[in-house]
C-alpha cells in the first residue's frame, strides 16, 4: 500500500517534469522562430495564412463533397466511375500529367540570365498562385530545373534558346501585378542580370503541354 | 552522524528529491523565458503573434483533415471496385497519378541535409542577412538534389510538389504557406548514392564555397535508413487552369501537341 503511493507519487513528478520540459522546448523554438520577424512581416504571414486557409477549408469542403458522392452512389449500387474519373482528372492537371489550358502571362526573356535567375522567376510564378508552368515546350514539374551559366541555360537536358518565353496559367492580373511591381522580381532581375530583357504579358488563353517525364518514383516506395 | 542519517534514506526519497529540484529548475526556466518574449513582443506586435498563432493551428488542423479525407476516400473509391475491369482500371491510374503528384507518402533511400545559420558574427559593415539560410539557399540545395536524381523532396515536413514555392519571410521561410524556422531538413528520396552525387556536382561545391565558406552557414547530412518523406496536405484544386484535349490519351509518354 505504501509502496503503492511511493510509486504513484513519483510518477506523477515524472509525468509533470516530461511535460515541463516539453512546454520549455516548444516555447523556446517558437519564440526563436516569431520573435524574428517584424511588424510588417508579420503582417504578411498573416495575410499569407489567412488566404491559404481559405484555400484548404475548400479542399476540404471539395473533399468532403466527393466523399458523400461515392458513399451515395455506392448505396445505390453503383461503382461511381464518373466520380473516380474526375478525381483522376483532376490530380493529372495539377500534378502536370495532362495538358492544361486557361489565361495566364507570357514572359519573354532575352538576353544573358542565369539558371538561378530562371528559377527565382518561376518560384516567383508560383508565389503568384500560377497553377500550372512551362519553359518554352517543358511543363515544370517536381524535378525539371532550369540550370547553367548565361548563354548556356537547360531543362531536363534541352537547351534553352536566347529569346524564350515562360508560360503560366493563372490570374492574368494577379500574375502580372506580383511580377512587375515596384521591387518585385522583374525589377530585381534587371538588378542582378543588367543585359536582360524580361517582358510579361497577359494572355487569354495559353494551352500548356503535359510532361514527358515520367513521374513515377524510382526509388521512394509508398509508407503504409 | 550524517552518514548515518544518509544511509537511514530510502532511496525513492532521494529519486523524489531529485526529481522535484530538476522540476524547480523547469519551473524557474518558464518563467524565466516567458519574461523577454512578452518584453520583445511590443505593444504592436503581440495581436499579430497571436493571429499568426490562431492562424498556424488552424492550417494545422485542415491539413489534417484533408490527409484523413483523402484516404477515406481512396478506400471507399477501392472499396466500390467489384469485378468490373475498367473501374481497377481508374483506381490504377488514380493511385499512379496521387503518387506522382505527391499526395502518397513514401520512403526509400536517400539523404537528409540540414541547413542552419552561421555562428559567426556578421562582421561590421555587412549585411547580417547573409549570415542567415536564405529561401534562396534551401532552393539550391533542393535543385542540386533534384539535378542529382531525387524522387520525391519535403523540406521540415512540408512535401515539394508541382506548386510548391520557397520564400523568405524575415529569418525564417515558407513553403506550402507553412511557417518554417532552422534547422531546415531537406529530406530526399532517391538513388543509394544520391549524396555522392550531390557533393560532386559543380553547383553543390559553389554553394558551399558561397555560402559555407564564406558567411558560416552550416551544412550537415544524415543517411536515415529509410528517408521519410510526407504526403503534400494541400489544395490540388485549379481555378484557372482546365484540363485541354490531348491528341494521345497515353500518361506522361507524348509530347503533347497543343491542339
Amino acid at each position: 500500500m505504501h509502496q503503492a503511493r511511493r510509486q504513484l507519487t513519483i510518477a506523477a513528478v515524472a509525468l509533470l517534469l516530461g511535460v515541463l520540459v516539453v512546454v520549455q522546448l516548444r516555447g523556446q523554438q517558437e519564440a526563436n522562430a516569431l520573435t524574428g520577424l517584424s511588424a510588417q512581416d508579420l503582417t504578411v504571414l498573416v495575410g499569407n495564412l489567412d488566404a491559404h486557409n481559405e484555400q484548404l477549408r475548400k479542399e476540404v469542403a471539395a473533399l468532403e463533397a466527393q466523399e458523400a458522392d461515392i458513399n451515395a452512389a455506392q448505396s445505390r449500387g453503383d461503382t461511381s466511375v464518373d466520380g473516380i474519373r474526375r478525381d483522376l482528372a483532376r490530380v493529372r492537371a495539377w500534378a502536370g500529367l495532362d495538358p492544361v489550358m486557361g489565361e495566364g502571362v507570357t514572359i519573354t526573356v532575352s538576353g544573358p540570365i542565369g539558371g538561378p535567375g530562371v528559377e527565382e522567376l518561376l518560384n516567383e510564378l508560383l508565389t503568384a498562385g500560377a497553377e500550372a508552368v512551362a519553359v518554352e515546350d517543358v511543363r515544370v514539374v517536381p524535378g525539371s530545373v532550369v540550370a547553367g551559366p548565361p548563354g548556356g541555360l537547360s531543362i531536363e537536358d534541352s537547351p534553352i534558346n536566347d529569346p524564350f518565353e515562360i508560360r503560366a496559367i493563372g490570374s492574368r492580373e494577379g500574375l502580372t501585378g506580383s511580377l512587375t511591381r515596384i521591387g518585385g522580381i522583374v525589377a530585381q532581375l534587371s538588378a542582378t542580370y543588367p543585359s536582360a530583357v524580361v517582358t510579361v504579358t497577359p494572355v487569354d488563353a495559353l494551352v500548356l503541354p503535359a510532361t514527358t517525364r515520367s513521374l513515377q518514383p524510382a526509388y521512394g516506395t509508398p509508407r503504409l | 552522524m550524517l552518514a548515518r542519517h544518509l544511509r537511514a534514506t530510502p532511496s525513492w526519497q532521494v529519486t523524489l528529491g531529485v526529481a522535484l529540484l530538476a522540476l524547480g529548475f523547469l519551473i524557474a526556466a518558464q518563467l524565466a523565458s516567458e519574461g523577454p518574449r512578452i518584453r520583445y513582443t511590443t505593444q504592436e506586435r503581440s495581436p499579430l503573434v497571436e493571429t499568426v498563432n490562431g492562424l498556424q493551428a488552424q492550417q494545422q488542423a485542415l491539413k489534417d483533415r484533408i490527409l484523413v479525407l483523402r484516404t477515406q476516400i481512396q478506400q471507399a473509391e477501392q472499396r466500390g471496385q467489384g469485378s468490373a475491369a475498367v473501374v481497377r482500371q481508374i483506381n490504377d491510374d488514380l493511385q499512379r497519378a496521387r503518387m506522382a503528384g505527391g499526395l502518397v507518402p513514401l520512403q526509400g533511400p536517400g539523404v537528409v541535409f540540414q541547413l542552419e545559420d552561421s555562428l559567426k558574427p556578421a562582421s561590421p559593415g555587412q549585411n547580417e542577412d547573409d549570415y542567415r539560410v536564405s529561401a534562396r539557399d534551401i532552393r539550391t540545395v533542393v535543385e542540386e538534389l533534384w539535378l542529382a536524381g531525387a524522387d520525391a523532396i519535403s523540406l521540415n515536413g512540408e512535401r515539394l510538389t508541382v506548386s510548391t514555392a520557397i520564400l523568405d519571410i524575415g529569418p525564417s521561410v515558407l513553403v506550402n504557406s507553412a511557417f518554417l524556422g532552422q534547422p531546415y531538413q531537406i529530406s530526399a528520396i532517391g538513388p543509394r548514392d544520391l549524396y555522392e552525387r550531390v557533393s560532386a556536382s559543380q553547383g553543390f561545391a559553389d554553394f558551399l564555397r558561397a555560402r559555407s565558406e564564406t558567411y558560416g552557414i552550416q551544412v550537415s547530412f544524415f543517411k536515415p535508413e529509410p528517408v521519410d518523406v510526407p504526403a503534400f496536405a494541400g489544395t490540388v484544386t485549379l481555378r484557372f487552369a482546365r484540363p485541354a484535349a490531348s491528341p494521345a490519351a497515353s500518361p506522361a509518354a507524348s509530347p503533347a501537341a497543343a491542339p
